[in-house]
Formats: C-alpha cells, structure tokens, sequence
C-alpha cells in the first residue's frame, strides 16, 4: 500500500528554486563572488596530469586558447590568414616532427585555438615545433594579447614554453573526486584517510574552480585505440614514414 | 585468502544492514532475472587470452541481471547499484564467472575497511529535508540530499557519505553510487567487473586487465524525477528480446605498470589499451518459472570461477568474494558447481 507523500507545495516550489531565474542571478552575481571571497580557490595548472606510465604519454592532449589584440571580424580574418599562409610550413612541420596524430586552429569568439593530440613530453613538443614551425607561432602569436613577449620564439624558446603551458586549459579529471583531489594537490593537502571532508560541498568547489578556471578541457577526451603513438599507428597502417 | 570465518563475519555484516533478510535467498542483489544467451570472441581475443570462450567458438551463456538492493521488495525506479552476472558455459563442462555492476569502482579497499564501513553506514530513518534547511543548502552552493522515493523510510545513504568525509579512497564509488540512477532497461547500462584479473596470451605473456561490458544499444538511464516507474525492468527485458537480440560488447582495458591492481577503489585512465573481446547476445528470458530458476536464481556465481587463461588479482575484495559468495551459497542452499574437471569434492 502506498504511502500517503509528505511532499508539500512550499517543497515542490523550493526543489525547483535553482531553476528560477531569480535565483540564477542571486548565485551568479551574489552566491559565487561572495563564496569566492570566504573560500578562495587557485587556479590550476593546464595540460595533462603528469604521468611517467606509457599510455599517458601518447596522445596527449593540448588545447590552447588564445584572446586575440584586435576583437573584430578583421582581427579573426587576420589569424585565419596567418593560418591559410602557412598552410604548407604547419604539414611540412607536423610530418618531420612525427608525434601529432591531430591538430586543429579554431577561431571561437574572439579568440584563436589550437587543440592538438601528441605524443611524449609537452615541453619536447613545443621545442621541436619551435624548431621546424617558429615561424608559424610567429606569425600566430603576434595577433595575441601578449605575445610579443615571447617572439620571436625561436630567441625565447624557455619563455614561450612557459607562455604556451600557461594558455593550455585545465583538464578537468574523468571523475568528480579526482578533481578534488586536485584542488587538494594545489594546497599541498595529500591525505588519504582519516580526513574530514565535506562531499556535499563539491558543487561548490566545482562551481568556484570554474570561477578560476574559465575555460577547460573536460575528461581525458575520448581515443578510439587508446595506448598507440602515431608512430606505431603509421606503422601498423603501412603507412610509412 | 580470506579465512571462512572472515568471510562469515563479513556476510553477516551485509545482513545485519539489511531491514529483512531472506531466507533461501541472496542478501542483497535479491531480485534478479535469469537470462540465457550466447558470447562468440572477437578474432583477437584469443591472441589475449587462452581462456576457452575466448577462442571463438560461440559459447553458450547464463545471465543474472539484479538490483543491488536486499529484500523483496522491487523498485527497479529507484536509483541503485545494477548487477550482471554472466556465466561462460565451457565445453568441459565447467565455467567461468563474470560478475559486474554498474558501479565502476568499489567503495573500500579491503576487509577491514569494508567492516568499518559497515558499522558507519547502518540504515537509517529516511526524511524529505526540510524546506528551510534546503534553502540554506542552495545559499551555500550545496546540492541537498534527494527527496525519498515513494515507500522510503529507511536509507544508508547518509551514513556512507559520513564514511566517504572520513576516507578520501571512498569518495568516488560512493559518489558514483548517488549519481547512478535507474536504467531504462538492463540492456542499456554499462557494466563493469571492477577487479583486476591477469590474463595468459598463447606465447605466456600475463597482462593485469578489468573487463566492462558495453550495450550495443546504448547506456540510458529513466528521468531521476519520474518516480512514477516501480516495477518494469523483467518486464521491458523480455519485450526487447522478443522483439530483437540485445547485445553487449566486452571491452577488456590493459593496465600497465603503476596502475592500481589490487585496489578496486582506484579507476584505471581512459589512456589504456582497450580491447574488445567479443560480443554477447541475450536471446531469451525463460518464461517457465524453474527455466528461469535453473538460468538465474540456483546459479550459484562466483567472481573466482575463472577459466584457466584468467586469474584472479591480488585484490584483497576479490579474495574476500571468494568465500563470501560460498557462504551467502551454502547459507541460501544454492547449487555448488564442479570447479574444475578433476575436482573431486564437488558434485
């Protein structure tokens, strides 16, 4: 026999509260800055998880978000052009340098990204493009806000290194936890057990690193054959080199 | 290995949890439905594993799907733990076990935390949250506790976040078990053997691997606010199998140096090698109550009944299912099984 609901019509109204547009506005204008003030959360770090395990140093994943200086039609034509230009010089330096299975330039708003899939060490990566594509990052960074700090790269290749890794987003983890966790890295904070944690303040926490972390990447991305570097794949594939 | 009275003591733990036990049947994953079906191994699947349902030949299958709660009652609509236990009819005569879940990861390491967990997370009264306090949680960016399903005056749920705040290893299966959900159908739920089990190619080359299966169809779980469905999971499955085949892919993910093997907390990366070892089909409920009897409920799984080519990890859990599963067996009188031809004791 069921049981007779205590729901009552103040509960149905405050279960759908978050939906409200009223209350949308309270927590983005309000709720999120005032949380931001009384629990300060650190930006985290872009690029992969550092891992000396193999399958986590093929295809990695890089995604670079870039603002452009100038915010118009004519300033995203500019970069589609430096792009368009040197089309042969980015194949040319892709098939020597070996280890990108993908890499794509995208214009998103007013700004231009790069997403690529490689293999091995992220710093490796952009000092063997530094060396076989300078020329391309050049023309590319030149458009963006701050880039001619570090070009032309090939006489910065240390700061244009650090230029590149602090412009990869942040990939937020597969699982929610491990995003926790960190956030607990960043503050030097690696206990395991016993610990006094408060799970039920994950939203938070999610909501405010996002706050300090505008733009991420989310989950380890999806590999239809996961483990493979691009060499072995052209190989498999007779492919050639 | 885990003791017999360790393994005693931890079923009674299990049951002790439970708001009525059942006699003759399984503590929890009590409802259940037995299906029969058949696995064919993908063509590289034997260059993986010399098991001998790997090697191609179609294997004939019995197949339990349950949910995860204890007791009698069936509230396939609330959200909840999913199992699929699968057993490998061999040609010899004996079998291999493939028990999965819905939950990817385990919520404790080894017997000891699991005893501790059990007194932490007792079943408890079960109340709506009151409004005002619900209020506070939105103006602290918190998420409240879910509203109780219709019937539901008793739940766990608080005491095993109490254990997760004290235990960061927890915290993902116990996360993941508050956002499982209800599937729409047995068929459309991924699920996963969590363990670590080492497999033995032909040139003997052993490899740590977790096995998962994946639904053709697609995973889908029913909408977390309609508590409307209660019961229609036995009954949605025999539609689907009338109407066409359902199927599932086992996907087997190598694990490589480093990774977790002997604990079932920690998720391997997306990052590993994944195969896919081949394809099961569903092809029938039995309607005939000791059919489906004989296909489900007298089965008697084990997750250490493993084909030679498959062996368990050193898994502290997967030890401790081992007796346990023989004692909720013996307990519930379901049938021993022969596990391996030259075994004498067995029937």
């Amino acid at each position: 026999m069921p049981m007779p609901s205590d729901e009552r019509a103040i509960d149905r109204w405050v279960d759908r509260l978050p939906e409200t547009r009223v209350f949308k506005f309270l927590a983005s204008w309000i709720l999120v800055p005032l949380w931001a003030r009384l629990t300060p959360v650190k930006p985290l770090p872009g690029g992969p998880h550092p891992s000396f395990q193999r399958g986590d140093n093929v295809q990695c994943m890089m995604n670079l978000i870039m603002p452009l200086k100038d915010k118009s039609p004519v300033g995203r034509a500019q970069a589609a052009l430096a792009i368009a230009q040197n089309k042969d010089a980015i194949f040319a330096g892709l098939n020597n340098v070996g280890t990108v299975h993908f890499a794509r330039f995208v214009i998103v708003g007013d700004n231009i990204c790069m997403f690529s899939v490689y293999d091995g060490d992220f710093t490796n990566y952009i000092r063997d493009f530094i060396a076989t594509i300078g020329s391309v990052f050049n023309a590319v960074v030149e458009l963006v806000e701050g880039g001619e700090a570090v070009i032309p790269c090939e006489n910065n290749v240390e700061a244009f290194i650090q230029w590149v890794h602090e412009r990869d987003l942040y990939q937020v983890p597969d699982t929610a936890t491990d995003f926790l966790r960190d956030q607990e890295a960043l503050n030097g904070d690696r206990a395991v057990s016993p610990v006094n944690d408060d799970l039920t303040l994950l939203p938070r926490k999610l909501v405010l690193q996002l706050r300090a972390n505008a733009n991420v990447s989310l989950g380890s991305g999806y590999r239809a054959y996961p483990g493979f570097s691009a060499a072995q794949v052209r190989e498999r594939l007779g492919l050639g080199w | 290995m885990v003791d017999a009275s360790v393994a005693k003591r931890l079923v009674e733990a299990i049951i002790g949890n439970l708001p009525a036990p059942v006699p003759g049947r399984r503590p929890v994953h009590t409802i259940g439905v037995g299906v029969k079906g058949e696995f064919v191994a993908s063509d590289v699947a034997r260059t993986y594993c010399i098991a001998e349902h790997f090697q191609g030949r179609p294997v004939p299958v019995s197949m339990r799907f349950s949910n995860g709660l204890g007791g009698l009652e069936q509230h396939d609509g609330w959200s909840d733990v999913r199992g699929m236990a699968v057993r490998f009819h061999l040609p010899d005569g004996t079998a291999s076990d493939l028990i999965a879940t819905t939950l990817g990861e385990f919520f404790v390491r080894n017997v000891d935390d699991f005893f501790e967990f059990a007194k932490v997370a007792k079943l408890e009264p079960y109340r709506r949250r009151h409004w005002l306090l619900k209020i506070a949680d939105f103006l602290r960016l918190k998420v409240p506790p879910r509203n109780p399903y219709p019937n539901e005056t008793e739940s766990v749920d608080a005491g095993a976040l109490r254990y997760a705040d004290g235990h960061r290893f927890s915290q993902l299966g116990i996360f993941q078990v508050g956002l499982i959900g209800a599937p729409e159908s047995y068929a459309r739920a991924s699920y996963h053997a969590v363990h670590t089990f080492w497999v033995t190619a032909p040139d003997g080359v052993r490899r740590p691997v977790r096995f998962s299966w994946q639904p053709v169809a697609g995973v889908r779980n029913i909408p977390p606010a309609d508590v409307s469905h209660d019961q229609y999971l036995f009954e949605e499955l025999k539609s689907r199998i009338k109407r066409w085949p359902a199927r599932f892919m086992l996907m087997m993910t190598i694990g490589e140096e480093g990774d977790a093997l002997d604990d079932p907390t920690k998720p391997w990366p997306g990052t590993r090698m994944r195969i896919a070892m081949g394809t099961l089909t569903l092809t029938e409920v039995p309607e005939d109550p000791e059919d489906q009897k004989a296909a489900g409920e007298r089965i008697s799984f084990n997750p250490c009944r493993l084909a030679p080519g498959i062996e368990a990890s050193n898994d502290p859990i997967l030890e401790a299912r081992l007796g346990a599963y023989e004692v909720s067996r013996e307990m519930r009188g379901g049938c021993p099984f022969r596990w391996r031809p030259d075994d004498a004791n067995a029937k």
